[in-house]
């Protein structure tokens, strides 16, 4: 199976390591990356959507039907890229008048969205293409018991009509990777909970971000696993500014799953960039090597 | 004028009703679905923002949407900047409203008759003169080469200028 990658901006700027990681585990299991020339940012499903919708469908389209002429999938490796796409594809595929009026647009630059294919998160394809008991199978170093509190995030879940990626109430599809991995995965009361990024006033924002982070600590997790570099940014850095702001400690290393993956699959802590997180994860390591 | 709402909230009807608004919103992508609300507040429980401020609050919003509080809502400080795009109350509304699409359509509201707040416009502003959000820093290409990465690529800005230009 050939795969059309759409890493999105923070993901090639911020996190390429994030990158990285997609990279190398799906290298490892003999699944084909084709990258594609032109893409844009998805556009950002928080502001460019808030700044006009009929913009952020028109860019959404054209990043789209540049993997169109190749006619395989898009695989989105940030939840924000995910629903940015996921979205726009739907809606494009649903009301042919919003197409008619989208491809009016584009046809200014030569282009065209034809509906032809899927956008999918590179999860679903561990899950469904590839499937986790073979995902397993590639595992060379698995994460000995590691336990990790599972953060799905909003946007690989919701809106559920959207993504179709699994139960929003009660999602199993990243306790299963972990699990394919050897770690432990664990959850919390706030498992589910968003961690506020959107929202303009901090002071809302800051205390779901410490809430879902006083609940980790109370699970005795090694670590938290997430899937989206926006919660990452807010629980990675986030955790040292609100240490700061509210004079607190929290010390939870924070793993983005194909990294998780990519350790189990033997890949070096520096390979994936372990190294680079603000709260540092050595001592994971030593407890996974010992 | 006082309205009673869910557990003793009210909302002071500071200004005429407007049935004219939901006609204003209907016109903007995906921003029609309020006129399905019933006003049963299943949006309200799991809302994120709203077990961390009171005053947001999803149904009301909606409420203040189909009465046309415009002033109250068409602000850059409105309480609709708060909302967290969970999608969780589009998940329990038994009547495909779809609040957070109706928010979007507040939102962009707020950027046609130009009340969004600035960082709006700094962000819009960033995909269409960059073609990224998320800028490149001095540190970027170093990382990416030290990954085994390749180096980033141009983006095609003078197409996206093109095709966000009406119809």
């Amino acid at each position: 199976m050939k795969y059309i990658p759409f890493f999105g901006c923070m993901m090639t700027t911020k996190y390429p390591w994030f990158e990285a990681a997609v990279r190398r585990t799906f290298d490892n299991m003999g699944l084909e990356l084709v990258d594609v020339d032109g893409f844009t940012c998805c556009p950002d499903p928080i502001y460019f959507q808030a700044h006009d919708k009929m913009e952020w469908y028109t860019i959404a389209a054209r990043n789209i039907s540049l993997a169109e002429e190749l006619g395989h999938d898009v695989i989105t490796t940030c939840s924000g890229c995910t629903a940015t796409l996921s979205e726009a594809n739907l809606a494009l595929k649903e009301d042919p008048e919003l197409k008619e009026k989208i491809n009016k647009r584009l046809k200014k630059i030569g282009r065209e969205y034809k509906g032809t294919v899927n956008v999918r998160h590179a999860v679903t394809v561990m899950r469904d293409d590839y499937g986790m008991d073979r995902v397993a199978k590639t595992v060379t170093h698995p994460l000995g018991g590691l336990k990790i509190a599972v953060h799905y995030g909003c946007h690989l879940l919701k809106p559920s009509r959207v993504m179709r990626v699994d139960d929003p109430d009660r999602p199993t599809i990243l306790d299963n990777l972990i699990t394919a991995a050897g770690g432990r995965p664990v959850h919390h009361d706030k498992t589910l909970l968003c961690c506020g990024r959107a929202c303009m006033d901090n002071s809302i924002s800051d205390h779901m971000v410490m809430d879902i982070l006083d609940n980790v600590v109370e699970t005795r997790a090694d670590c938290m696993g997430l899937i989206c570099p926006t919660c990452f940014d807010e629980f990675d850095m986030g955790q040292l500014i609100l240490g700061r702001k509210y004079k607190k400690k929290f010390d939870v290393p924070v793993i983005y799953a194909f990294q998780l993956l990519g350790l189990a699959q033997g890949l070096k802590p520096e390979e994936v960039g372990l190294h680079l997180h603000k709260v540092k994860v050595d001592r994971l390591f030593e407890k996974a090597a010992g | 004028m006082v309205l009673h709402v869910d557990n003793g909230m009210e909302v002071q009807e500071k200004h005429k009703i407007d049935f004219d608004f939901r006609e204003k919103l209907d016109v903007i992508a995906d921003g029609f679905r309020h006129n399905y609300c019933y006003q049963c507040g299943a949006c309200v429980a799991d809302c994120p923002s709203h077990n961390y401020s009171e005053s947001f609050n999803p149904r009301l919003i909606m409420l203040k949407t189909l009465l046309g509080f415009e002033d109250e809502l068409v602000q850059p400080d409105s309480e609709i900047w708060n909302c967290t795009n969970c999608y969780t109350c589009s998940e329990r509304c038994p009547q495909d409203v779809r609040p957070v699409d109706i928010i979007i359509a507040l939102k962009n509201l707020c950027v046609k008759t130009g009340k969004a707040p600035d960082s709006i416009q700094k962000i819009s502003q960033a995909v269409m003169e960059s073609g990224i959000t998320t800028k490149a820093t001095s540190v970027t290409e170093r990382r990416r080469q030290e990954l085994g990465l390749n180096p980033m690529k141009t983006y095609p800005v003078e197409d996206l200028k093109k095709i966000v230009e009406g119809e």
